[in-house]
């Protein structure tokens, strides 16, 4: 049933309008801890699938999995919900493990390119949670200023958000950079087509962290993070850091 | 001396870490460590530039025993120098300039690292470590323009700045996979030395590797060095705090003359590429120049000046004198840091006394003061042509007599001649008391900058390019047919003249215009003073493509 696998394998590592199937989920969830699970789940799910597919991936699956990317690169520009946001480029970057499974990659360093991309957006869907506890709902746009108000909080928010977007040293740049080359060896206007999709999701981000940080500090008290959570944020980054050091080394 | 290459950028992360976690101790006194660290650092590079000049030759380190390397020759030295260098200057002056703004200690730690990151972007040996240096420093310099968060509009243009710089780090990611996939090494000397060997049949989509490579690289370096159509970010990064305009205009920005230059073993090997960079230097130096006459404030104008100078910069790598850009980018980058920093003074000085000088009438009648005059103009003209002509019979005298063939020579000359009759316009603007001593000063000066641009440069030349084969190898690259090159020179002697010419006339008909010409001199200066549109049409594009978006996510029910 060859029909019936794409269909589901679809779902899981997003092609659009299957796509829409993990967002509507997500945006559904109210709790945080399923939140989480699906961000780190979802793709998992898709890879342990693939291998139903007995025949190679067709053709036609690749520039749809780039137009899956690109599209929701594209409309996270106009998001400014954390939680939305987070499912967008969540569907943006698993789309593009289509591209390096074309390149034979082995399953093992797809899963481990889908916990990568994962990893952080937990992380921003955690600070999500915190900014919806102090100001009723994590959205840019309503308060910013929150370099000011919030310090440790911000400092965590722009390193997470740089996680996100594929900054370099964290694990997601290796990632890209590994599909760009995947890409480049069999159709290298496909390289060109991931590289832009990587230009929106800077794009995305800097408007994200524009909404929140940038700004005069509003008028209400509000409790930045403690020393603790702060600590573990920073000890997760650093893990990040170190994984993507890793796969430097791997690279090399 | 691999002690000295790990200790160069490794100085400024220690530093940067140090000042983070003893913040809170020590308070603002903290800022002292960073700038004792960055003397220390330039201190190492002088070290390692004098091991270089002394004659180590180029070396390669691996950062801890990983594939990354630092690479230690001639231009990464001489980069780092300049880089540590203006880093100080800037580091001193903002401990009392930054005194008193919010976030003090973060400034000094993104400084350190943006110090550290372009210490590794030019002394990067590999592929990787190149491409990584030269996204972060897009990154850092966004927060670093972004350092009062309280401003909206500086973190706009923080952005504007960092979405350019996105748009250059893509073309240079792809050259980086595609030289990766044809060499199989991220080595940047082991992928030279197999292009000097031979570069390969290798192809992309059609087209030879080498142009494919030599054009992703240049696009990059278009987007650092902000060239026309990329360039919108540059003036109006101003909103960031001073002494990161001085670093940016006199370090950052300038990273796209060295990015050429660390790849010219690839653009010796292509074929018309470096034709399309000069023509699309030519343009943004002429585009710059005259945005810069029009802009009524000092920053913004000092941003399009800049522009102007890295057009110059992007020009003289089109034409081969790949040296000659890395002096210009020094030289550029040491008077505009100086007049960054002093800008603050000009406008403290300015809100005292407009400058406006007195009306010629009212000293010579009211002061009893003797009438200042202006050089003939004719012996201006004449001097901007002779000078070049006479330098030019001299050296097929004394230095070689078949001086006149050297295009690569000519090209030197070339450009201390446009520089040189620059000078001698701006001289012919002044207005002296004792005119004798202004011509002797003209024609002194003229002579100094010609041979001085063109001795200047050839020693660097001799320094970057010791190889007098690799260096024939670029100017023949660079080559124009010599119908053309013959046609550009005289089309530059030609405005040049042009140039005098409209003054006479101008200074005959006492700078009046019919209404005619006055109607097309007033749309034309529309034009210019709104920047052509540009920053208009991007803020437009950019507004349809998030409204587009918006649409979208409606019609897909936001999911």
């Amino acid at each position: 049933m060859p029909t019936g696998s794409y269909l589901l394998i679809g779902l899981f590592l997003p092609l659009f309008p299957l796509s829409m199937g993990f967002n509507f989920v997500l945006g559904k969830s109210r709790s945080t801890l399923l939140r989480i699970v699906l961000l780190l789940l979802w793709p998992q799910i898709g890879l342990i699938l693939l291998p139903m597919l007995d025949s190679p991936v067709p053709g036609w699956i690749i520039p749809l999995a780039l137009f899956t990317a690109a599209l929701y690169a594209l409309r996270a520009l106009a998001l400014r919900d954390v939680g939305q946001w987070s499912g967008f480029l969540a569907t943006s970057a698993w789309a593009l493990l289509w591209i390096a499974r074309q390149g034979d990659m082995p399953m093992l360093q797809l899963h481990l390119f889908a916990l990568g991309f994962s990893a952080p957006l937990v992380l921003l869907t955690l600070l999500g949670a915190g900014l919806a506890r102090r100001f009723g709902a994590a959205y840019t746009g309503l308060y910013g200023g929150l370099a000011e108000s919030l310090p440790r909080f911000s400092a965590i928010l722009v390193l997470v958000v740089l996680a996100i977007i594929a900054t370099p040293l964290f694990p997601t740049f290796f990632i890209m950079l590994v599909t760009v080359m995947q890409a480049a060896t069999f159709m290298p206007l496909l390289a060109v087509g991931v590289t832009l999709v990587w230009l929106l999701w800077s794009w995305a981000g800097a408007r994200l962290l524009q909404g929140f940080i940038v700004g005069p500090a509003g008028d209400e008290a509000v409790i930045d993070l403690n020393r603790l959570a702060t600590g573990a944020y920073a000890l997760a980054l650093t893990l990040l850091v170190a994984s993507g050091l890793y796969g430097l080394g791997v690279l090399l | 001396m691999e002690q000295i290459i790990l200790l160069i950028p490794g100085v400024p992360i220690l530093s940067a870490l140090l000042t983070h976690l003893l913040g809170r101790q020590m308070g603002r006194r903290v800022a002292r460590l960073s700038v004792i660290a960055t003397l220390l650092t330039f201190g190492l590079c002088v070290a390692a530039l004098w091991m270089v000049i002394a004659g180590h030759g180029p070396q390669t380190v691996s950062l801890f025993g990983s594939g990354a390397l630092l690479l230690l020759d001639p231009l990464s030295t001489l980069m780092a120098v300049v880089i540590t260098g203006i880093s100080l200057v800037v580091h001193v002056y903002s401990l009392r300039y930054m005194a008193e703004e919010i976030g003090y200690g973060r400034f000094f730690v993104l400084l350190d690292l943006m110090t550290a990151t372009l210490l590794l972007m030019v002394t990067a040996g590999d592929l990787l470590t190149l491409i990584i240096t030269w996204q972060l420093i897009g990154v850092l310099l966004y927060f670093l323009l972004g350092q009062n968060t309280r401003d909206v509009s500086a973190y706009r243009y923080a952005f504007w700045t960092k979405i350019t710089y996105r748009i250059g780090d893509l073309p240079l990611l792809i050259a980086a996979v595609l030289l990766y996939q044809a060499y199989g090494t991220g080595s940047l000397p082991a992928i030279f030395e197999q292009i000097s060997t031979d570069p390969g049949p290798h192809q992309v989509l059609g087209w030879p590797l080498m142009d494919v490579v030599a054009g992703l690289i240049a696009l990059a370096a278009f987007a650092r060095s902000a060239q026309f159509l990329l360039h919108t970010w540059l003036p109006y990064s101003m909103s960031g705090p001073t002494p990161v305009s001085a670093l940016m205009h006199a370090g950052i920005v300038n990273a796209g003359g060295f990015l050429i230059n660390r790849f010219a073993p690839v653009f010796v090997h292509s074929s018309e590429i470096l034709h399309w960079v000069f023509i699309v230097g030519l343009f943004t130096a002429i585009i710059g120049s005259v945005l810069m006459l029009t802009q009524n404030d000092i920053k913004k104008s000092l941003g399009y000046s800049t522009m102007g100078q890295m057009g110059f910069m992007i020009m003289e790598c089109g034409i081969g004198a790949f040296s000659l850009a890395i002096y210009h980018l020094i030289a550029h980058g040491l008077f505009k840091g100086t007049l960054f920093l002093g800008a603050g003074n000009v406008i403290h000085a300015a809100r005292g006394d407009d400058g406006v000088p007195k009306d010629d009438l009212y000293t010579f009648v009211v002061e009893r003061r003797p009438i200042r005059q202006r050089v003939p103009w004719r012996l201006m003209a004449a001097m901007t042509l002779a000078v070049p002509i006479a330098i030019l019979v001299a050296a097929h005298w004394l230095v070689a007599e078949d001086y006149f063939q050297k295009q690569s020579a000519i090209v030197l000359l070339f450009f201390g001649w446009i520089t040189g009759a620059q000078l001698i316009f701006t001289i012919y603007r002044m207005q002296t008391r004792n005119l004798r001593r202004l011509i002797t000063l003209s024609i002194f000066s003229f002579a100094v900058v010609v041979l001085g641009y063109t001795l200047i440069s050839h020693a660097f030349d001799l320094f970057l390019y010791p190889d007098p084969a690799f260096r024939e190898q670029i100017y023949a690259a660079a080559d124009f047919d010599l119908f053309w090159f013959d046609l550009l020179m005289g089309l530059i002697a030609l405005v040049i003249i042009f140039g005098w010419l409209i003054i006479s006339f101008s200074e005959q008909n006492g700078h009046h215009k019919s209404p005619y010409r006055r109607r097309l001199w007033l749309s034309f200066y529309a034009l210019i003073s709104r920047e052509f549109y540009l920053t208009d049409l991007y803020t437009r594009f950019s507004r349809v493509l998030l409204a587009f978006a918006g649409r979208l996510n409606l019609w897909l029910r936001w999911i």
